[in-house]
């Protein structure tokens, strides 16, 4: 468990790195994919809603201090917090590779990404005269679809793996 | 307290999704940007209009300390109310002497009356004006409704007064509208009674009935009452009258003394005997 959790861990740092440095060239139209979300989704869908809460904040927590949301710190934090907690919900014991090699995968990813992108922008913002209903449908949205489509590559990955 | 684990445990997600939220929620609050403020300040709306929706519910534990402060100013309320509309009728009161002062020819002196009797036969008020002041037995007393008696014992600061609910009391009046002349007197009741007026002259109820000239103590023109019944009986000569008088002898509070002699040559001419 401990090994385990250290190994989450350290990919977690990774993945902060490269979600604030390489990710963006994979930018189309100023729409890049959230791989911390993909990354949260599976933390949740492997080891539970507990889990996936817990990674989310501290993953949202690091990315914070890292200065990588701009100059809301917490921001980032609550809305990953919340997507962890959404995609662990659907936490099955029995069905852990089912669900990570399966288009549940991409279900649940794509429900994280939503919810995580509605808070976010919602929040962000407040007082800047913008919609965040129009934020939303314009650019949370195709973050969204962007990123569900990014996490066909480890869904198939799992699938390959755990299934066959 | 076992209980309490249980439940926590049971819905461990939950809690560790609020603390989450809250240290997150604490960690925003933290910032100064246009956001948080907005946000700000819709938390403070949302926050004011619940409280004025359950503004209705009461704090069991400080009604107690409530009502204690609320019964305390409840009562200095009710005294300084009570204080002032004394001192709003007193000055109504002040006022109306004030006019009466300014519309007579005759010097006064206001006295607060400090003492007085009404149940007994020689019915008198004592009045916080004396020699000092220019008081002088047999001067009116008056308020500025009518005739209240006259000032029978002076002392330096103090005087003593026949009021007309005594049977001692006498004074020349006539009834203003007929001219007709009686003497005022009293005989118990609470009515004066005018008398020797003869069955054939014209008095009607509600006549007012005013000191005449005829009076060496009371100036003339002075109000006393109003008449209130009259009757004949059988046989007599005189008709019974019966005078309400116009001022309150029950709640006399201030008067005025008119600093009124009786002209000393009158007097000594009406008792030389005659030869």
């Amino acid at each position: 468990m401990t090994r385990r959790a250290g190994f989450y861990i350290l990919l977690s740092l990774l993945f902060i790195v490269v979600d604030s440095t390489l990710i963006k060239f994979l930018s189309i139209a100023n729409i890049v994919p959230d791989i911390l979300i993909i990354w949260i989704v599976y933390i949740a869908i492997r080891e539970g809603q507990v889990a996936g809460t817990t990674a989310g904040f501290l993953v949202g927590l690091v990315m914070s201090l890292m200065g990588t949301t701009g100059s809301m710190l917490g921001l980032a934090a609550l809305t990953k917090t919340f997507a962890g907690f959404i995609a662990g919900y659907f936490y099955n014991e029995n069905k852990i590779y089912n669900t990570l090699g399966g288009y549940q995968f991409i279900v649940l990813v794509a429900l994280a990404s939503l919810v995580h992108n509605t808070i976010y922008f919602v929040i962000f913002l407040q007082g800047s005269g913008m919609s965040w209903s129009e934020s939303v449908l314009y650019y949370g949205v195709p973050t969204t679809a962007y990123t569900a489509a990014v996490a066909l590559l480890p869904m198939f990955a799992f699938a390959r793996k755990y299934l066959s | 307290m076992r209980r309490l684990v249980d439940i926590v445990f049971l819905f461990k997600e939950y809690f560790l999704l609020l603390l989450y939220v809250l240290i997150s929620v604490a960690l925003l609050a933290f910032n100064d940007s246009p956001q948080i403020r907005t946000i700000r300040s819709l938390t403070l709306a949302a926050i004011g209009m619940t409280e004025e929706a359950l503004g209705f519910i009461p704090n069991y534990f400080d009604l107690k300390e409530e009502n204690k402060i609320l019964r305390e100013q409840n009562l200095s309320l009710t005294e300084e109310m009570i204080r002032l509309r004394e001192a709003k009728l007193e000055n109504s009161r002040l006022r109306k002497l004030l006019d009466l002062k300014e519309q007579t020819p005759f010097s006064y002196v206001g006295a607060n009356v400090v003492g007085k009797t009404l149940t007994m036969l020689q019915n008198t008020i004592t009045i916080d004006v004396g020699e000092g002041d220019g008081v002088k037995p047999d001067m009116p007393i008056v308020t500025d409704v009518g005739l209240v008696g006259k000032v029978i014992t002076t002392s330096s600061g103090y005087a003593v007064g026949q009021i007309l609910w005594n049977k001692d009391f006498r004074a020349s009046a006539k009834v203003q509208r007929g001219r007709v002349d009686g003497i005022l007197m009293w005989e118990g009741g609470n009515h004066l009674t005018l008398k020797n007026v003869a069955k054939t002259l014209d008095v009607l109820v509600g006549d007012l009935v005013i000191t005449s000239e005829y009076s060496n103590i009371f100036p003339a023109g002075i109000k006393v009452g109003i008449v209130s019944k009259t009757a004949q009986a059988p046989g007599a000569l005189f008709q019974t009258i019966e005078i309400t008088p116009t001022a309150d002898l029950s709640r006399l509070e201030q008067v005025f003394v008119i600093l009124h002699t009786p002209d000393p040559a009158r007097v000594a001419l009406e008792h030389k005997p005659a030869k």
